[in-house]
């Protein structure tokens, strides 16, 4: 009973904040945060920003596929033929897109 | 004066077991008629009933535990357990969704082309906004353990400033997630494609609002100074959510994201 398993020392040591070595302190989190974390955020920012200039900002063509915009049953919601985060500009209705007034 | 022979906690007596149990009636009979009928009455009470149920049965634990000292360590022990369990029920609750994913796209049916994706859908660029939502969910996961590190020390600026970075970073995920949504050329009704990819995505961007609310309801208890450096948790179970908010995301990133185009 008193031996105790290796593991179970090795994580005793690692979970005590008197332990020196392989400890991770708040100071190491802060400097991930702000030197990893942080910038790898604002360069996928920069690159999307940069993609999506780059974009065209054409319809795609409406092709009637019968296996997409299917309406089996009416939305309950609005007219029931939209769905709910419903883009007039890129999301075409079963007949088309709907034209601009 | 009456004490306990046991390091465990007899709960009082409470109504909002039952009170969430009639709010799961309301809500599920709510939306069957609302989607039937179009009236949002029941879905509404029901909808109602549950924010009370959760705002006043965690406020009570909180009394319990904070404020009247019944979590001793044997009934945080079980805390962990329980937050674990849970944890792993959800896990099986998105295995399903992923299931559904590749059972469709493995194999395309002939009805969408014999293809994935289908023929006419034009999937999201995986290293536009998905890659950058993928750079928010990680570095969210840094400020976190910085947080609760943070609060081990007893440091209470960094503490609060990393659960707010962390705060910060959730609903900037959520913000960029509803804009995907509202831009893509796709939809819930375009077919399997749609179906899978909205229904997985869709309850993780809940799961995300769920564990940011949890994060802040965490914040505002440290500001009120609820958490020692040795007993917060109701922080820790906040960060094992997050972090599992953080692995499914990985998941759908690499299997519809990438893997999926």
């Amino acid at each position: 009973m008193l031996q105790r398993s290796y593991l179970t020392q090795v994580w005793h040591q690692l979970s005590s904040p008197a332990a020196g070595h392989g400890e991770k302190s708040a100071k190491t989190w802060k400097m991930l945060t702000f030197l990893v974390a942080l910038p790898g955020v604002g360069v996928c920012m920069l690159n999307t920003f940069l993609k999506a200039q780059h974009h065209s900002h054409e319809q795609p063509e409406f092709v009637p596929y019968s296996h997409l915009r299917i309406r089996s049953k009416r939305f309950p919601w609005g007219d029931g033929n939209k769905t709910l985060f419903h883009n007039p500009h890129v999301n075409a209705l079963p007949g088309g897109y709907e034209s601009h007034e | 004066m009456a004490h306990q022979a046991h390091a465990y906690h007899m709960v009082d007596p409470s109504p909002w077991p039952l009170t969430g149990a009639i709010s799961a009636l309301l809500m599920t009979s709510g939306l069957a008629t609302t989607f039937h009928y179009k009236t949002t009455t029941l879905l509404f009470l029901g909808t109602t009933l549950l924010l009370l149920t959760m705002f006043q049965w965690w406020r009570d634990i909180i009394r319990e535990s904070t404020f009247q000292g019944h979590h001793t360590t044997s009934v945080q022990k079980g805390h962990g357990y329980g937050m674990v369990l849970f944890i792993t029920s959800e896990v099986f609750f998105f295995i399903g969704f992923f299931w559904a994913f590749y059972h469709s796209s493995l194999a395309p049916a002939i009805e969408l082309g014999g293809l994935w994706p289908p023929t006419g859908i034009t999937p999201l660029d995986p290293f536009e906004v998905p890659l950058l939502n993928t750079a928010v969910l990680l570095a969210s996961g840094v400020t976190v353990t910085w947080a609760h590190h943070s609060i081990i020390e007893g440091a209470r600026k960094p503490a609060l400033q990393s659960l707010t970075l962390t705060v910060l970073l959730g609903l900037y995920f959520t913000a960029l997630q509803a804009m995907e949504y509202y831009e893509a050329p796709f939809t819930l009704a375009d077919g399997v494609y749609g179906c899978t990819f909205f229904v997985a995505t869709g309850f993780h961007g809940l799961h995300v609002i769920i564990g940011t609310t949890f994060l802040m309801v965490c914040l505002l208890r440290h500001t009120h100074y609820h958490f020692t450096s040795k007993h917060h948790f109701g922080f820790e179970a906040a960060a094992w959510y997050w972090h599992f908010v953080d692995v499914v995301w990985l998941f759908l990133y690499i299997s519809i994201y990438w893997w999926g185009s």
